[in-house]
């Protein structure tokens, strides 16, 4: 097999694994709890009609924004546990700046995103400079950044929600026809539309993976993840570099409420859809933070998600099922990611040196007629290397 | 060291004998064939180059990693070690180069820890070291947080975690490595002394002066086998020298002066102080001119790793100024530095020095971000990098399959020789080597020499750091012998004896 | 964390086992209710929980309560399903549509978060009917049903009773979550106290803030607020918190103080270790809603428009279960006869 092949043989058999023991692992769970497990499986397992799959695609579509928020921080090994409470503050000031509607029409549109973008940036941003300079743990400071934004959201709605005649809920202003992001459809009825903001999360996507693979910056990111003490010993700002990935990981998190603002709800409400942050980490492990990844991962979630309410009504199962399944997905794709990357490099060196000793590895400059192949073994195995 | 030649071994009872050990990794043969007899009593040592198989050896013995071939015996009896606790019950204990203590918590508790079984947690414990330390000389107050101990203290403590634990044979990895020569000296009075009580020590070292005074028999490894044991009246430094690398000794020696009088980088009064406010470096000065190699002489831990990052900026809050052919780096970052003209061969390559879990054309990349061939407009140019990778791995005689394989695959060698390429690819002014040879085998030694004295030939300056005399003394045209952060002596290479620089490295001939 | 985790635990357990109406029971005797002798019935009725669902010892279980007295009398068929925290809006949609697929009808929306979702569906199923709990807003809608309370009367009692209890002029009042909802409670509440006693002190606390609706589930938040609220020299602690109310129960226990339940009468759900300090509850009877509109489905003259429950119907009103508040009944009912007769006016906003 060739290297390249075995790379991705490898790079597809962990999935797989893993998806097979989760169901395993969930089966065991049902039969335990004495769930008809036959009923659930065939139940989660259905093809979904029409209008399932455009809401598969649309919660997709808002997990893989976050996915991909969480996974720049994830690159470097920055944990922003903070995209919650990041999306909520800048779904908040998109839906305030497009329902004011200062400008016209979809420059009214670019004007919220961009707007998101930045307050999602700026509160990321918080964490990153504490971190950068004060060693403040990002996690620690996003977790409280949530908080705040929490508070400070729910203050500020107040201040300028309008509340709709006899209901409960309240929101801010709706957002004008114009300034939409419209629908597509993809089969018939109202019920077979998908958020316009799809081709949004698809560019986003492509952004990331252009971002990381190809750029000078994205280098820099990806070196300082592997190995700080390289990166800094090359020559990479570590601060800056904290600082400017939280600043993307949080204008990425700025994206994420947004489909729903500006394909539904229209309006940032009370009701707003929260915990959003906190399932896209779960959707950059399960994707390991690869753009492509990220999006199964995300389609995956918002799938199960779909099922559960045919779960509870259907099958009369507790749709906390779905939250168990998903959970053991998480853990048996990390471990089983962890095994096939030990695998995987341990078939390299072995490889490599299989390939050297077959080929006669003798020194290019003998300095005497008794010299033997090297006996300083894998570099991170034996010997004073790290000396 | 003024110290007495050890009493020479007699024939007492041999403690440890291993005939026959072999250790293989994949595609390299680490040990193969080791014989060696412990006398009881005695301290032995174990000399060979880095790489050589000493710590693998030492391993094995220690359980920690099982032999493919060959026998173990202790105390006459064969024993198979499957793990430290193994060898611990057979009266095998290793004291670690890196110590395994933990800072937070009591010497006790340290020693304690994991043998809870012996004498308890508490009075017994107690008493139990105190027993140890006074009868040892080892002075150790148990109730102290080690956090708060010197280093000669932190090793004394990992080498009263073995005698707690009840072992009579000692394994001692590289000890002098972090010491300062007083508590070398210490240390060897310790070593003195339970040789006295009947333990047989093992001393792992490549530092030869040390183990000529200490050792009482002295077997060296090369290339994964033993080659010889020798009684150290019976030999000269130079002598051991040439068994460690084989019968020639291959000689890093520069051919004829290439210096200028066009200085390339000028240091001066070079000062940093740690955050408790202690000194690291102290006023160090120099210049380096073009064509010229720099050696820096010193015991590890005496300012050489500070040095060189404050020379790469890569630590802040150093003093003085650098000026790199005009330009004023003092103020400038690690990139700008590199920009400017640095090339870097770091002491950890697997810390600063490669992504172990990256390709190598990424590795390519890495630390060039800012010049062709690797980037262009803000682009990784992958096409250019891996073209330039496939240039190194040629001209540098990198031995691996190709450019896409991972860092982390290769050799300590080859990985080496990568580095070197890829420093050398941005025709860089002056290059920084710090122990660049450090734990590769002699063909890519001997390679690496070969670069550094074409660097010095097309004119760069080089500032060498390292551990190994033979090395310094063969490629440098001026050596500096660094001390407690200071710079302490200028010597000749073509004049001075690895006893000169020695002596000055420990401090010996100030005191005289 | 941990220990309130586990007192969490140890008062579901406790309250659960007093009541003897777990959840599974229910579900089961729903689907027996159909054999033998038992009334029989057509009519398959769909409750969509909010967040918490059945079990809840609040809200959903209330609305629970009025389901289950249906099934008993009529037979009806049922099935349920509960919000997740954080869902998506067509979560909630895709909720009230597999019902609707599935052939029930009505269809009970448990909760103003499904205002939205109700005003979608229903046009969806033009002949499918609807209900939804404390929401107004889809009066117009020809299939859906809106059952609403007047929170405020309710609360403007217990505010009185509150008023003429106290011995220290101050009283307190904890909030689940800050919505207009329980905004409704409180203002009733400090209505009620200051009709009493113009001077009086009310200290009012919101245990979270939207999104975050951990404020209705929470007995260690309650607690704490409850808590402060007695050290600040208060005697008197009404909540409108739902689940985190055993909390408010028990720092008043603590403070040896008085609490006032909410919903249902407390009194006889609570833990009896804090029994004794529930004076009294605010009656919100959102079984009562349940089971009139599903008696009236069964009934076949199935209800559209709104329907408040206020205090001339007893949609609301207040519990004597203790008779800790039978002195004071002439005073509280008087009140009640000033509201019903439009003499008093309740504010609805703080």
């Amino acid at each position: 097999m060739t290297p390249r092949l075995t790379r991705i043989a490898l790079g597809v058999s962990a999935p797989i694994l893993a998806l097979l023991a989760a169901f395993a692992i969930t089966s065991l769970v049902l039969i335990i709890a004495g769930d008809p497990v036959g009923d659930v499986w065939n139940t989660i397992l259905t093809w979904p009609e029409t209008r399932n799959q455009s809401n598969i695609i649309d919660n997709g579509t808002v997990l893989y924004l976050s996915g991909l928020a969480v996974a720049v921080g994830f690159k470097m090994n920055l944990f922003n546990i903070g995209v919650d409470g990041q999306y909520r503050v800048a779904g908040f000031a998109a839906a305030v700046v497009a329902g004011e509607a200062w400008l016209p029409g979809y420059l009214n549109t670019v004007l919220a995103i961009m707007a998101a973008m930045a307050v999602g940036a700026l509160w990321a941003g918080i964490a990153g400079v504490l971190r950068a300079t004060r060693g403040v743990s990002e996690v620690i400071a996003t977790i409280m950044l949530n908080a705040i934004a929490t508070s400070l959201v729910a203050y500020l709605l107040r201040k300028v929600a309008v509340r709709e005649e006899g209901s409960n809920i309240i929101a801010t202003k709706e957002i004008p026809e114009g300034s939409r992001i419209p629908n597509i459809s993809i089969g018939e009825g109202a019920t077979a539309e998908i958020y316009g903001f799809v081709f949004i999360a698809v560019l986003a996507g492509v952004a990331y993976w252009f971002l990381l693979n190809k750029t000078r910056f994205g280098f820099d990111l990806r070196a300082t993840g592997q190995s700080t003490t390289a990166a800094v010993a090359s020559g990479i700002s570590v601060n800056k570099m904290i600082v400017t990935a939280m600043l993307i990981s949080g204008a990425a998190a700025g994206l994420v409420g947004l489909p729903i603002i500006f394909g539904d709800s229209f309006s940032y409400g009370s009701t707003f859809q929260s915990g959003l942050g906190f399932a896209g980490i779960a959707v950059a492990l399960l994707g390991r933070n690869h753009p492509f990844g990220i999006a199964m991962g995300a389609l995956l979630f918002a799938f199960l998600d779909e099922q559960s309410n045919r779960l509870q009504i259907l099958v009369g199962v507790a749709p906390d099922i779905v939250a168990i399944t998903q959970g053991v997905i998480v853990i048996t794709v990390v471990i089983s990611y962890e095994l096939v990357r030990r695998y995987g490099v341990r078939l390299e060196q072995r490889r490599v040196a299989q390939a050297l000793v077959g080929a006669g590895a003798e020194p290019q400059r003998p300095l005497d007629g008794s010299q033997q192949p090297p006996t300083d073994g894998p570099s991170d195995q034996n010997e004073e290397t790290k000396a | 060291m003024s110290t007495p030649a050890p009493a020479r071994a007699g024939t007492a009872e041999i403690a440890v004998r291993l005939r026959g050990i072999g250790k293989r990794f994949p595609g390299v043969i680490a040990n193969d064939d080791i014989n060696i007899d412990v006398r009881r009593g005695t301290i032995h040592a174990i000399v060979g180059e880095n790489g050589a198989g000493k710590s693998t050896l030492m391993k094995i013995l220690y359980g920690v990693q099982p032999p493919d071939s060959g026998t173990i015996e202790i105390n006459g009896e064969q024993v198979a070690l499957s793990s430290p606790a193994d060898a611990i019950k057979h009266g095998v204990g290793m004291v670690f180069q890196h110590f395994m203590l933990a800072d937070n918590l009591t010497v006790l508790e340290n020693v304690v820890l994991g043998a809870e079984k012996l004498h308890g947690i508490g009075g017994a414990a107690r008493d139990e070291i105190r027993r140890l330390s006074d009868a040892y000389g080892l002075d150790i107050e148990p109730d102290e947080l080690v956090e708060d101990l010197g280093v000669g203290q932190r090793q004394r403590v990992e080498i009263l975690k073995v005698l707690y634990r009840g072992a009579r044979v000692i394994i001692l990895d590289e000890p002098t490595a972090v010491l300062v020569p007083q508590e070398v000296d210490e240390l060897f009075g310790n070593l003195r002394g339970l040789k006295s009580e009947g333990f047989s020590i093992i001393f792992i070292s490549h530092k030869l002066d040390e183990v000529l005074a200490v050792a009482d028999e002295i077997t060296v490894i090369r290339r994964g086998t033993t080659v010889s044991t020798v009684q150290p009246t019976d030999v000269t430094s130079r002598q051991l020298a040439e068994l460690m690398v084989g019968s020639e000794l291959p000689s890093p020696s520069t051919e004829a002066s290439t210096v200028t009088d066009e200085v390339l980088i000028s240091v001066q009064d070079l000062t940093l102080t740690n955050a408790d406010g202690r000194r690291l470096l102290t006023d160090i000065s120099f210049d380096i001119h073009r064509g010229e190699v720099l050696g820096i002489a010193g015991v590890e831990g005496n300012g050489q790793e500070e040095l060189v990052e404050s020379l790469m900026g890569m630590r802040h809050g150093a003093r003085g100024t650098i000026r790199l052919r005009g330009d004023d780096l003092t103020s400038m970052s690690t990139r700008d530095r590199r920009q400017a003209g640095v090339g870097y061969i770091p002491a950890d390559r697997h810390r600063h020095g490669l992504l172990l879990e990256s390709p190598l054309w990424e590795n390519r990349v890495l630390g060039h971000q800012f010049r062709a061939p690797s980037v262009k407009h803000g682009m990784i140019d992958k096409t250019a990098a891996r073209a330039d990778t496939e240039r190194i791995i040629t001209e540098y005689d990198v031995r691996t399959p190709g450019p896409d394989v991972l860092a982390a695959s290769l050799s300590g060698g080859n990985q080496q020789k990568l580095i070197v390429g890829r420093e050398m690819s941005s025709e860089p002014i002056l290059l920084i080597a710090s122990h660049p040879t450090r734990g590769v085998d002699v063909g890519a030694q001997a390679a690496i020499w070969d670069h550094i004295k074409r660097a010095r030939r097309e004119g760069l300056a080089v500032l060498l750091i390292s551990a190994d005399l033979e090395e310094l003394i063969g490629l440098s045209d001026r050596i500096e012998v660094i001390l407690r952060g200071r710079l302490v002596g200028t010597f000749d290479p073509g004049a001075v004896t690895p006893e000169q620089l020695g002596s000055a490295m420990t401090g010996a001939e100030a005191q005289a | 964390m941990r220990r309130s985790m586990k007192l969490a635990a140890l008062l579901t357990a406790g309250v659960l086992s007093l009541t003897a109406c777990g959840s599974d029971d229910d579900g089961e005797s729903t689907n027996e209710g159909n054999g033998g002798d038992a009334p029989q019935s057509d009519v398959k009725v769909g409750m969509a929980y909010d967040v918490g669902g059945r079990g809840d010892q609040s809200f959903n279980d209330s609305a629970a309560a009025g389901l289950d007295k249906a099934v008993e009398e009529f037979g009806v068929d049922s099935q349920e399903s509960e919000a997740e925290d954080g869902e998506a809006e067509t979560a909630r949609e895709e909720r009230l549509r597999t019902f609707a697929d599935a052939g029930y009808n009505p269809i009970i929306a448990v909760g103003f978060a499904y205002a939205a979702s109700v005003g979608k569906v229903s046009e969806e199923y033009p002949d499918v009917n609807f209900a939804i709990i404390d929401d107004s807003s889809l009066a117009d809608s020809s299939n859906v049903a809106s059952l609403v309370f007047a929170e405020h009367e309710g609360s403007f009692l217990v505010g009185a009773a509150a008023a003429l209890k106290t011995e220290a002029d101050h009283i307190g009042f904890v909030g689940g979550v800050e919505t207009p909802l329980i905004q409704k409670f409180e203002a009733g509440y400090v209505a009620g106290a200051e009709a009493v006693n113009p001077d009086i002190k009310v200290d009012v606390t919101y245990l979270t803030q939207v999104p975050d609706f951990s404020g209705f589930a929470d007995p260690a938040k309650g607690k704490t607020a409850a808590t402060g609220m007695f050290d600040n020299g208060a005697d008197i602690v009404y909540h409108a918190a739902g689940g985190s109310g055993g909390g408010v129960f028990e720092a008043a226990a603590e403070a040896e103080g008085w609490a006032i339940g909410v919903d249902s009468d407390q009194y006889n759900t609570a833990d009896p270790s804090v029994q004794d300090v529930i004076l009294t509850s605010m009656l919100k009877n959102i079984d009562v809603a349940v089971y009139d509109y599903i008696t009236g489905v069964v009934e076949g003259e199935t209800p559209t428009g709104v329907t408040t429950y206020d205090l001339s119907v007893d949609g609301v009103g207040y519990s004597t279960s203790g008779g800790f508040v039978d002195d004071i009944a002439e005073q509280l009912d008087e009140y009640k006869q000033q509201i019903v007769d439009g003499e008093l006016e309740v504010p609805e906003a703080p």
